[in-house]
């Protein structure tokens, strides 16, 4: 196989950039978070790292047409680990999430996502219609995404279940729904509310009224949020300064590697810091819509604005969890949270981007 | 993609790039709230969760008496406690610490099993036992210096001083009510904590705050003359048979109070052992009826009110006057005669006081109580004061108006009694009584002194000067009930009273039961001091001339002997003092008061017969030697030689018994 010229020349380094900082900018507080901890969590997350970058090649080395080729095959493939998690998964605090596939343990949950994108990316470019789409065209791809979503809502994760509908929902909304299909299917979700109450655990409701009223149970369910939003509040304007947050580094802050990594980060480097990192997020989200749209075709579109929905809803959620403005969840912060599968993923999904990114100006053969 | 495919492409994506924007400015926003408009609450909510602060405070203040003797102090004393994550056995070293300590081993071991990182094991042990805690060199045991209060004089003064706890808190006494002041303001010193509550180094630790000084008392107690009343009033009380009793003795030119005695007593070094009814002070926490010492304040309003003269003349009704529906009695069941103004003072005639109060008027009457300062607190600096009990004149009947004239149907404390007296004493000026002087600081520079305060005028110098020259003749002449009060050569003012208690179970008064008193006050031509004894419920000599004046008269003796050599100031001179060689003058800056054991004086001096029976008289003067002639029968009232002066050449005695009246 040739490698074209023009693949080097466009090669995207202003994304490359944008993740490189973030990346970097992430180990550093992990390096923070996990201070004095034995096993230093950062140095096992630069491992992951190193992982994600050789995934990202991957992700990036053939061509996504040739990649989307091998969508339903991959889901589907995705599917049955999610559901061998059920047989031979491991459980941690109270869930089903993880699987050991060769040596390594991993969250299926987190590689549905990248399926979930490629499959509908393939389903909408080869089912599209004149106009907007209607109820009954979507019912198959409402099918791809139902069944990883209950999958996963059985784990039970309610974050990663909710994260799959959002991003089906964030691409239904961006391929064009018509109206009234949109209205009868936010009619439907506002029915099923209320029947997903009596489906949910315990503790999920306890996260929901947690978060409704945090002092409710301050050193229950409510701490988390409690001792997050005391963390960033006492950040103030300029922050505590590297590795001297106290609500930190005195371990009054739970989850501090993992989901709450982000009140590290917000407590030692105050209001400008925690800007600093939801503008350079932010850019790489616009760079990224920028991607998709100048993409030389409406696959790579498709496959570059999932993977975008992915960085963005993930940093939303997460921050807005972190902030006290959402329910505790269980959504990582992307390049920040402490975990393989999490890094893994948002690698592949940049590699996807940078797919699309790269082959912009490349004719079909 | 074409025409319009591409426009409307271009639209959704500038949709999207308007919802990211919009929800990166909600997430801004939040942040901007919580870390810059609310940010300082954050912190302070977060300080607290990792900040400990330890306060030191320094040593407490000490209490002196007014001529710098310690009252109370502080000593260093060891404690120890433990750290139990540094235990491996809790039941091994609860075992050598109990053997140590004397502790039940149980107790510690169930402590140390109990808490983290922090427990105490004993507090405050003694040297011996901390040389052996030391000795045992055990893991995870510690000794740390805690500041133990300590109160060399022990009972001195005991519930006038109070107590610490553990934890050098005043709880009582001045101790609690100027803790404040004793303490100080402690050292902070900041530690940092983690969320399982572990201490830990913190770079910001560091004393904040400027520490103040703990200031000591300066009080215008003196020991000297505080220990003689209560040792005095201890032999009193043992000697009647009583249930207690308080004295007073107070400076009648400043309103300070020299002493202050409480029988029984009470030990500030053994608090926790101690009954709670002893740690009260009772001179100024109970209130009783003064009885006839209540009435040199009703005969001054009246000659105040110029509605009496000393010599006007009031017929007794020969021991039975009918007022209302009650018939009043002299005490003892007297019959008087006619008798003057002078005269109702001098043989304490219950029905010529009455007369008197009828001449003068329930609402004046009233309105003098209260000048007296009867009725409502004095405001001395010491804890649960009350203000005692006086009824508004309005509601007063025929009847309370006389009672009340002899002193019973009105409730006062000791040190109103006392303070009112002063202010006959010293011309007509109710001084604020006071007991604090001065607060020094360490280096003994005085930080603040507390000047006497008068309260206001209640009669002019002229009435106060006849009012006392009547209370002399109480004392001094021949048939006054506070004969037994007389001093040799110096004039005493006097007024003896024993109230009948208030039987609560049968609503009436007791006649069994009663509270005897003697107030007085010397030299009378410039007085010095007041004092008021109050025996209560003595078994014997329950009426006040025979129980209480003399214990007055013993304490002023050893208050004489004691100020008289004292040439370290000139004595006033007073022209119209007609054997000034004889006289005896008193200077106001006491010297030593001799030691006044009272068992070292009986081994050299005639022994005080008072009080006892025959029986108990003869042996006593058997045992030194002397022959005794006995007259009458009962117990002792009278004797010659007078008790106390010197055994030499005095190898026989008289003594008077009497069965009482």
């Amino acid at each position: 196989m040739k490698i074209d010229r023009r693949l080097i020349y466009n090669f995207d380094w202003t994304l490359v950039g944008f993740i490189a900082l973030i990346v970097g900018m992430g180990v550093l507080n992990l390096y923070s978070a996990g201070y004095g901890i034995s096993g230093e969590p950062y140095v096992k997350q630069i491992r992951w790292v190193v992982l994600g970058i050789g995934v990202m090649a991957l992700a990036f080395a053939v061509d996504y047409r040739w990649v989307a080729r091998y969508a339903y095959a991959a889901h589907a493939l995705a599917i049955v680990l999610l559901i061998a998690v059920f047989v031979a998964g491991s459980v941690t605090k109270g869930s089903q999430r993880w699987i050991n596939v060769g040596g390594f343990t991993m969250q299926p949950s987190e590689l549905v996502k990248i399926t979930l994108i490629l499959a509908l990316s393939k389903y909408f470019n080869d089912h599209r219609v004149e106009g907007k789409y209607g109820i009954r065209e979507l019912v198959t791809p409402f099918l791809v995404v139902l069944v990883p979503f209950a999958l996963v809502l059985k784990q039970p994760d309610l974050g990663t279940a909710l994260m799959l509908m959002i991003l089906f929902g964030s691409m239904v909304l961006f391929i064009g729904i018509r109206w009234r299909a949109l209205l009868g299917l936010a009619v439907t979700a506002l029915l099923v509310i209320p029947l997903g109450w009596n489906f949910m655990a315990e503790y999920q409701r306890e996260r929901v009224l947690t978060f409704v009223y945090p002092e409710r149970d301050p050193l229950g369910s409510g701490y988390h949020i409690i001792q997050s939003i005391i963390a960033v509040g006492s950040g103030g304007i300029l922050g505590k300064g590297f590795l001297k947050g106290t609500q930190s580094q005195l371990k009054f802050l739970p989850e501090q590697q993992t989901d709450f990594v982000f009140s590290v980060f917000a407590e030692e480097w105050g209001f400008l810091g925690a800007l600093f990192v939801l503008v350079l997020f932010l850019a790489l989200i616009l760079w990224s819509l920028k991607i998709a749209q100048h993409s030389r075709d409406y696959l790579g579109t498709l496959i570059a604005f999932g993977a975008t929905m992915l960085i963005f809803w993930g940093v939303f959620i997460n921050v807005a969890m972190v902030l006290g403005i959402l329910p505790v969840v269980g959504i990582p912060l992307p390049f920040f949270s402490y975990g393989g599968s999490s890094m893994v993923k948002m690698m592949a999904a940049m590699g996807l981007l940078m797919n699309v990114s790269m082959r912009r100006y490349v004719l079909q053969s | 993609m074409n025409g319009r495919p591409r426009k409307w492409f271009r639209f959704r994506i500038a949709t999207m790039l308007a919802l990211f924007l919009v929800l990166f400015c909600a997430l801004v926003f939040r942040a901007f709230h919580l870390q810059i408009m609310t940010g300082k609450t954050y912190k302070t909510l977060a300080e607290k969760q990792h900040r400990k602060t330890l306060q030191l405070y320094p040593e407490r203040g000490i209490i002196y008496d007014r001529n710098g003797e310690k009252l109370a102090a502080s000593i260093l004393a060891d404690s120890v406690f433990a750290d139990p994550s540094k235990i491996d056995n809790a039941d091994e070293a609860a075992a050598q610490l109990a053997a140590v300590t004397g502790q039940p081993r149980k107790a510690i071991a169930q402590q140390i099993s109990r808490s983290k990182n922090f427990c105490w094991v004993a507090r405050m042990i003694t040297p011996a036992q901390s040389e052996q805690i030391r000795n045992l060199k055990m893991e995870g045991i510690y000794l740390i210096q805690e500041p133990k209060r300590f109160y060399p004089n022990r009972e001195l003064a005991g519930q006038i001083i109070g107590f610490v706890g553990m934890d050098s808190n005043g709880l009582e006494g001045l101790e609690m009510r100027y803790d404040g002041y004793l303490r100080g303001e402690p050292e902070k010193i900041l530690w940092g904590r983690d969320a399982r509550g572990k201490k830990l180094y913190m770079p910001e630790r560091s004393a904040t705050g400027k520490k103040d000084e703990q200031l000591s008392l300066v009080l215008t107690l003196d020991s000297r003359i505080q220990h003689a009343v209560e040792s005095n009033l201890k032999e009193a009380v043992l000697r009647t048979r009583a249930r207690g009793g308080f004295i007073i003795v107070m400076d009648p030119r400043t309103g300070e109070i020299l002493a202050m005695a409480n029988n029984p007593v009470f030990n500030p070094n053994a608090y926790a052992s101690a009954a709670a009814d002893n740690k009260r002070n009772k001179a100024i926490t109970d209130c009783f009826d003064p009885g006839s010492t209540f009435k040199p304040f009703l005969v001054a309003a009246a000659i105040e009110e110029g509605v009496v003269k000393e010599s006007d003349r009031f017929y007794c009704e020969n021991g039975a006057y009918r007022v209302a529906n009650a018939t009043f009695h002299e005490a003892n069941r007297k019959r008087h005669g006619v008798l003057t103004v002078r005269e109702i003072l001098k043989y304490s005639s219950n029905i010529g006081s009455v007369k008197i109060s009828e001449k003068l008027g329930r609402e004046k009457f009233h309105g003098y109580i209260r000048n007296f300062g009867f009725g409502q607190k004095t405001n001395i600096e010491l804890p649960g004061e009350i203000a005692g009990l006086l009824r508004p004149w309005q509601n007063w009947t025929q009847v309370d108006t006389s009672t009340v004239a002899f002193g019973q149907g009105v409730s006062v404390t000791a040190i109103q009694l006392v303070s009112a007296l002063s202010a006959i004493a010293n011309g007509g000026l109710l001084m604020q009584p006071h007991i604090v002087k001065k607060f020094v600081d360490s280096s003994g520079e005085t930080v603040r002194e507390f000047a006497p305060t008068p309260v206001r005028r209640v009669i002019s110098a002229e009435t106060a000067r006849r009012m006392t020259a009547m209370l002399t003749n109480v004392v001094g002449e021949q048939g006054g009930t506070g004969k037994n009060a007389a001093l040799v050569n110096v004039d005493v003012a006097g007024k003896t009273g024993t109230a009948q208690k208030f039987d609560f179970a049968h609503k009436r008064f007791s006649s069994e039961r009663v509270r005897t008193s003697f107030m007085g006050f010397f030299p009378s031509e410039n007085p010095r001091f007041v004092m008021l004894v109050s025996i209560d419920e003595p078994q014997l000599h329950k009426w006040g001339g025979e129980a209480a004046a003399p214990v007055f008269r013993s304490i002023s003796q050893q208050l004489i002997r004691c100020f008289e050599h004292d040439i370290g100031e000139t004595p006033p001179v007073r022209e119209k003092e007609i054997n000034a060689g004889a006289r005896i003058q008193l200077v106001s800056t006491p010297a030593a008061i001799p030691a006044t054991g009272a068992a070292e004086e009986e081994e050299a001096a005639m022994p005080d017969f008072r009080g006892m029976t025959v029986r108990q008289a003869l042996k006593a003067a058997q045992d030194r030697g002397l022959t005794m002639n006995v007259t009458g029968s009962g117990w002792a009232v009278s004797q010659r030689p007078a008790a106390g002066s010197p055994l030499k050449g005095h190898r026989s005695c008289t003594v008077s018994f009497s069965t009482g009246d």
